[in-house]
């Protein structure tokens, strides 16, 4: 390699990292971009196939989510904010949580009482007074979360333009799908043009059929587990069903989340110890549903790893990053290692390496 | 107004900016809008003369339609062991309907300008749309009848 050339090289790198540094701050935005349009292409094509207009297509798409959103919020946001904010009041007001209601809860009582003997029998070991105070700090913190919403107000705002920027975004990935992907072709050379293409195509598989999938996966498992837990006497079945069908993405965890969340529901409703196991049933049989008919029709396929591999992976996504990265992490491996088989695969075939 | 409907029309309707790709004898009987979404699977690559397309073992991938220059084919599904093709002329199909494996070598012979179309996409885009799919199968078995005639006629036909 002669100087101009390497000179060049060092040059187009310096620019893509100061351009990586510059846009970093997008980056974010981009990925939840990419993620809105590998959801939306099949409809955008099959607009396309009908004779619209790349942009028409979009904006008919748009306009369908609109008012699919508006029919939802005029329909179940009603009942979403009560139940909301009937849970917010639950948890910041300090009368309704405050220990000794806690404590008179049938359940908690009874570990309250526990301790208390224990007490009696072991002079100077005081767990009942120091469970009390634990719920009372617990109470004390729960009761600053609007405070932390208040302050937190340009965070909340971020957030909002995030939200905003994300389909205007999207809008000119779906439009220019094919520009951009032309441009992106003829920056490899003859010798990979042919692998670039197997790859992206395997991007495009694997990323796309997993997000449509997985959405699929949330909605359903999101209705069922409201219908099943309205149908058991859970309070807030609206709310609870929903988180537990975004929960549902996290292998394993997520089924508990969504169980554990409806069975503390009814704890704190100071309900009967007998309605925590209608709803972890509910949730059960919700459970038994997603992975019988579900997850083998939808997703299965989509995800060929070894179940212990995936336990690993959801493990690891949780330390390195919390409830965020156990949803990505699985996907974000799964990606990773199929496509560094395709690629050896025909680094080898194409007889690169 | 007449003339807001015209401009209005004007921007829905796609122009017909697609029609030399009815040069190539597989997409002559693609309709503008059929060859509008064809042409959205098309790349353009340039080769330098001597710069080889493929070897035979290598997983096959692009149909290469010849927009410009020559390319030299050498392989056991040529007569005489190789063969030339022009302009206009493509490469490739007879393995995608085969093993999905090159079985023959390519080398520009010149400077040479090619349309690169992914087997996968131009399934694709057969599967989707059925009407368009009938037209270029219609125009590979067209294709395959003349090439089937020029083995038999080697002088007599054309390919």
């Amino acid at each position: 390699m002669n100087w101009t050339k390497l000179l060049f090289y060092t040059f187009i790198l310096g620019l893509i990292v100061a351009g990586a540094f510059f846009y970093r701050w997008v980056l974010a935005n981009l990925i939840y971009a990419t993620v809105f349009y590998y959801i939306l292409d099949p409809f955008v094509s099959w607009f396309e196939r009908r004779r619209f207009p790349r942009w028409a297509a979009v904006l008919s798409i748009y306009l369908i989510i609109i008012g699919v959103v508006a029919w939802f919020t005029s329909r179940f946001i009603p009942d979403l904010v009560q139940q909301g904010n009937y849970l917010f009041d639950f948890f910041t007001s300090g009368e309704q949580l405050s220990s000794e209601y806690i404590v008179s809860l049938p359940f908690v009582h009874g570990i309250y009482d526990f301790l208390a003997n224990l007490d009696s029998q072991i002079p100077g070991l005081a767990l009942a007074p120091k469970m009390l105070e634990l719920l009372d700090s617990a109470n004390t913190f729960l009761a600053t979360i609007p405070k932390l919403l208040m302050d937190n107000y340009q965070n909340i705002l971020s957030t909002l333009s995030v939200i905003a920027t994300i389909p205007l975004l999207s809008f000119f990935m779906l439009k220019d799908k094919y520009k951009l992907r032309k441009a992106a072709m003829e920056l490899s050379k003859n010798r990979y043009f042919e692998l670039c293409i197997i790859l992206l195509r395997k991007v495009d598989s694997t990323v796309g059929t997993f997000l449509r999938a997985m959405l699929f996966e949330v909605i359903v498992v999101g209705i069922m587990a409201s219908i099943a837990f309205s149908i058991v006497g859970v309070k807030n079945p609206v709310l609870i069903g929903a988180t537990a069908g975004v929960a549902n993405i996290i292998p394993y965890f997520g089924p508990f989340m969504g169980g554990a969340l409806a069975a503390l529901s009814v704890l704190i409703d100071g309900g009967p110890l007998i309605m925590v196991i209608y709803a972890a049933l509910a949730m059960y049989i919700v459970q038994v549903l997603d992975n019988n008919i579900i997850y083998p029709v939808v997703v299965g396929g989509t995800i060929n790893m070894h179940p212990l591999l995936v336990l690993i992976t959801v493990i690891a996504g949780g330390w390195y990053g919390g409830i965020l990265w156990m949803l990505i992490s699985v996907p974000l491996v799964y990606i990773l290692y199929s496509l560094t088989k395709v690629l050896y695969i025909n680094l080898r075939d194409f007889r690169i390496i | 107004m007449q003339q807001y409907i015209d401009w209005f029309k004007s921007i829905l309707r796609k122009p017909d900016k697609y029609a030399h790709l009815k040069r190539f004898s597989l997409f002559k009987d693609l309709n503008s809008f059929e060859l509008y979404l064809l042409n959205n699977h098309l790349h353009t690559r340039n080769y330098k003369a001597g710069e080889v397309l493929f070897e035979p073992g290598y997983p096959l991938e692009a149909i290469y339609l010849i927009e410009k220059g020559e390319i030299e084919i050498i392989g056991p599904s040529h007569p005489s062991g190789h063969s030339i093709l022009k302009k206009n002329q493509f490469l490739g199909l007879m393995d995608m309907f085969h093993e999905n494996i090159r079985s023959s070598k390519a080398t520009a012979l010149c400077d040479v300008q090619v349309l690169a179309v992914s087997q996968a996409d131009l399934k694709e885009l057969i599967d989707k749309n059925p009407r368009m799919g009938v037209k270029i199968l219609l125009a590979v078995c067209s294709s395959f009848s003349n090439y089937i005639f020029h083995l038999a006629n080697p002088g007599d036909s054309k390919q």
